[in-house]
């Protein structure tokens, strides 16, 4: 009986002292919030008990490999399945987020595109279920992380290469800007596409006309490229043109005339 | 009783009733030494072939990825171990001692009970810490190896590819940052502190336990309902919409069991989490807070009991 009374009194001293630790310890991220309910409904048996048992960043890595596993046997429904149960156990990784927009947005659109099993239509539907899917995953990404450069650059690149949307992909390359951990090219990425994006050539003009007086090394033939056509589309006049030659006109008059590109390559 | 409390100050001659460090330590190393010669240590050859698989997976995965992959599971390891460690180990050690009549032979000398079980905890911490160092030992020289070599073949790739310095900088740090750090000892702390709240509880169920088995059950039980308690209570208060009667059994539940996901903030740290001191501080606190409780509480049940 004094065990017992012991025991209550220990818990109702320690249960306040506990709630505050669990906060604080919460609000620095040293500790995991529960995971969602839908988690945990999806969690198999083991994978449940080894959660409930204290294992979480063991099971994440075991799921992990499960993800991979599905990967390279072209099973993207049940990878993302598996991907929205590790980001359920361990939100804050960031690299689980990347990886999960990369593999639906990127490797499962690619599939379909080139499935020899799938008709034109059905391959056109799966494309478009697998892009806005993975469009969703990038949403729920920033949301936990609102300052990640690695996942908006994931998302960039669907706008990009999947969807073709240049307005998007300026958007959130601008977005990457001054953001911790944004690589070196994301301002000049971001105007790169802004020139492509109707009703906004003229501020993609004046943001690459900055960087092109800000440095010689910004001289990029990307940037000379989408300045020259700009140019022409904004007419600007000639004397206001920056000096340097489009590199693409370059190519195009050596492919006309038949002459060797340096190195003597020639161009079909 | 009083014969017993007579017999007990006659043995310690009426004069030794201050708690030795001594005698503590002699205990501790006792119980260091039969636990070494239950060959205890030979798992450190399993988790170092463990994590010299893990670290040769090769997936398709970037550098930083795989170091984190390998610190979570080297990590995970050493938590598993620990806790599993103090529960097996404290739960055998006292039913050991009667089944081999040593507790007979120590409580015969002057020896007070506390001291030994603080001696017996005390063994069964110094095992542990043992044991994390060399895992954490067999863990650095790994992630090293393996942060070097990712490193390596990054800064190469990128110079070749003629990427500007400050990118190439930015690539190497990503890969720098999940390898080894200062703040992964703190981590190594964190499961040593949550191991030693659990050997205390142990200690405290293997004292009125009529076996080891019993103890180890209870134990893991305990330490499994004790991790989901907070994940349990929050789902079932949220189920309950707001029901009177569940969230006062819910305070009940709380008030009766340990919180033992409190103590696994080495997760935090591992995914590269700051720091904050006064927290490490006052979990350290809290757990010797547990650990002193659950230590009194056995001597209570342990210093009635007749052997």
């Amino acid at each position: 009986m004094s065990v017992l009374i012991a025991l209550v009194i220990f818990g109702m001293i320690r249960t306040p002292l506990e709630s505050t630790l669990r906060t604080q310890l919460v609000d620095s991220h040293l500790l995991s919030e529960p995971p969602a309910r839908d988690t945990f409904m999806k969690l198999g048996q083991s994978t449940l008990m080894g959660t409930l048992g204290g294992l979480r960043p063991l099971v994440a890595v075991y799921l992990g490999l499960k993800a991979h596993n599905h990967f390279s046997y072209t099973e993207w429904d049940e990878l993302d399945t598996t991907y929205g149960l590790i980001t359920g156990l361990e939100p804050r990784e960031e690299d689980h987020w990347v990886h999960w927009i990369w593999h639906i947005g990127i490797n499962a659109t690619a599939n379909v595109q080139t499935s020899r099993n799938l008709t034109p239509r059905q391959r056109e539907t799966e494309f478009n279920r697998y892009i806005q899917r993975a469009i969703q995953i990038g949403d729920d990404a920033l949301k936990e992380h609102p300052r990640s450069a690695d996942i908006r650059l994931q998302i960039a690149e669907l706008y990009r290469e999947k969807l073709k949307d240049p307005c998007e992909a300026s958007r959130l390359y601008g977005e990457m800007i001054g953001l911790p951990d944004s690589l070196s090219y994301v301002e000049r990425f971001h105007y790169y596409f802004m020139a492509d994006c109707p009703g906004r050539e003229k501020d993609a003009y004046e943001g690459l006309m900055r960087l092109y007086k800000e440095s010689e090394n910004n001289h990029l033939p990307t940037l000379i490229v989408k300045i020259k056509k700009l140019e022409v589309l904004l007419k600007i006049p000639i004397h206001q043109w920056i000096p340097d030659q489009d590199p693409d006109e370059l190519i195009r008059r050596q492919r006309r005339s038949g002459e060797p590109l340096p190195g003597g390559i020639r161009l079909p | 009783m009083a014969t017993d409390d007579a017999t007990q100050a006659q043995q310690l001659g009426g004069r030794n009733w201050m708690i030795s460090g001594s005698r503590i330590w002699t205990i501790a190393r006792g119980t260091l030494t039969q636990l070494i010669r239950m060959k205890t240590f030979y798992f450190l050859i399993a988790i170092a072939f463990l994590l010299v698989i893990v670290g040769n997976l090769n997936l398709q995965a970037s550098a930083a990825s795989q170091l984190s992959m390998i610190k979570k599971v080297s990590f995970g390891t050493m938590d598993l171990f620990a806790w599993l460690f103090a529960i097996v180990a404290t739960a055998v050690l006292i039913p050991r001692d009667i089944e081999d009549r040593t507790l007979y032979t120590i409580l015969s000398k002057p020896v007070l009970r506390i001291e030994y079980l603080l001696g017996k905890l005390v063994g069964v911490l110094l095992v542990i810490a043992i044991a994390l160092i060399g895992m954490f030992i067999v863990f650095s020289l790994i992630i090293h190896a393996r942060t070097v070599a990712f490193a390596g073949a990054e800064l190469e790739y990128l110079k070749g590819a003629g990427k500007p310095a400050a990118d190439i900088q930015l690539e190497v740090n990503a890969i720098t940052s999940q390898g080894l750090r200062p703040a992964l000892g703190i981590a190594v702390l964190a499961i040593f502190l949550k191991s030693a709240v659990v050997a205390s509880v142990t200690i405290f169920l293997s004292t009125f336990a009529s076996s080891s088995l019993f103890s180890i059950i209870i134990g893991m039980i305990l330490y499994l309902v004790g991790n989901a308690r907070e994940m349990a209570m929050s789902f079932w208060e949220y189920e309950s919409d707001g029901s009177m009667a569940v969230a006062l059994i819910s305070k009940v539940f709380k008030i009766l069991i340990p919180d033992y996901q409190l103590f696994s903030f080495a997760e935090g740290i591992v995914l590269g989490e700051k720091i904050l001191p006064h927290l490490v501080w006052s979990m350290a606190g809290m757990s010797i807070f547990y650990a002193g409780f659950f230590i009194a509480l056995a001597l209570l049940v342990f210093y009635d009991k007749e052997f």
